[in-house]
């Protein structure tokens, strides 16, 4: 496994901090995961549960198990995982599926691309919920480590992923990735594609 | 980025016509195809192991087909 030199913001801060990209999950990511996201996680379900508010306007990412995941993934030549961690705490992970489907926008309609199946940050750094948010940035670096497979790949740059809706707008605004709308095969999720030039603008 | 090891593939002049108009549909070098076709192949023969089916949909009429891999 290897891993390279990112940087995160400290929230709130001007203050760039060193952390760690790495090329796979490890079992120690999944142990971090399970000790020190699932605790945080379960405590912010129960608190929306008791609030009332619409299961609807949770995070939606509630569910995602992440051990389960990689373990599946982990013989799957199209499937790539990746974790960061900052100051020994893990930031965030993702999955990239290199074979899931191929570019919808008619600029580059049929070409292949590498697409995100899962992408999460630290609860700490959601303040939908910890209240708080240690570091900006876990997506940011995801999206450009995506890119860099994809160009790796020789897809140019290219990516697509469906999204929850509470992230559209990262997508569309911080990513710059154009919305296609709707899936109905995809349970109606928006499905945002990013361009080889969308792709250079993001990295700039 | 992981190791990569080099090997000789031998095509028939069929095989290689394919594998160069995909290359040249798909934008991309004939190795990253080879590399896909593998994947795929890879994917789909796990699925069935699991059990699960593998179906072609056609986009219109919605029928569908069973992949078969023998």
């Amino acid at each position: 496994m290897e891993q390279s030199l990112i940087y995160l913001r400290r929230s709130g801060t001007t203050e760039d901090v060193e952390a760690e990209l790495w090329d796979d999950i490890s079992d120690l990511h999944l142990d971090q995961w399970k000790s020190t996201w699932v605790p945080l996680m379960e405590r912010a379900e129960a608190r929306l549960r008791a609030s009332g508010l619409p299961k609807a306007r949770w995070p939606q990412d509630f569910h995602w198990e992440w051990d389960k995941k990689t373990d599946w993934s982990r013989n799957l030549l199209t499937l790539q995982r990746f974790a960061i961690t900052c100051g020994g705490a893990l930031q965030g992970l993702m999955m990239l599926n290199l074979t899931k489907l191929t570019a919808r926008l008619p600029s580059q309609k049929g070409k292949d691309l590498a697409y995100v199946e899962f992408l999460a940050t630290a609860p700490w750094n959601r303040p939908d919920i910890a209240g708080v948010q240690q570091f900006t940035g876990v997506g940011r670096n995801m999206m450009r480590a995506a890119i860099e497979v994809s160009r790796n790949e020789g897809f140019h740059g290219r990516v697509g992923l469906h999204a929850l809706s509470q992230a559209d707008t990262f997508y569309k605004d911080a990513c710059g990735m154009s919305n296609l709308g709707s899936d109905a095969d995809y349970y109606g999720l928006s499905y945002f594609e990013m361009t080889a030039a969308q792709a250079d603008k993001f990295c700039h | 980025m992981a190791e990569k090891r080099t090997m000789t593939l031998n095509l028939t002049d069929a095989e290689m016509t394919a594998l160069e108009e995909l290359a040249l549909k798909k934008d991309l070098n004939k190795t990253v195809v080879i590399r896909q076709a593998l994947r795929l192949y890879q994917m789909v023969d796990n699925r069935l192991r699991e059990g699960k089916k593998v179906f072609i949909e056609d986009e219109m009429t919605k029928a569908k087909a069973e992949l078969m891999l023998l």
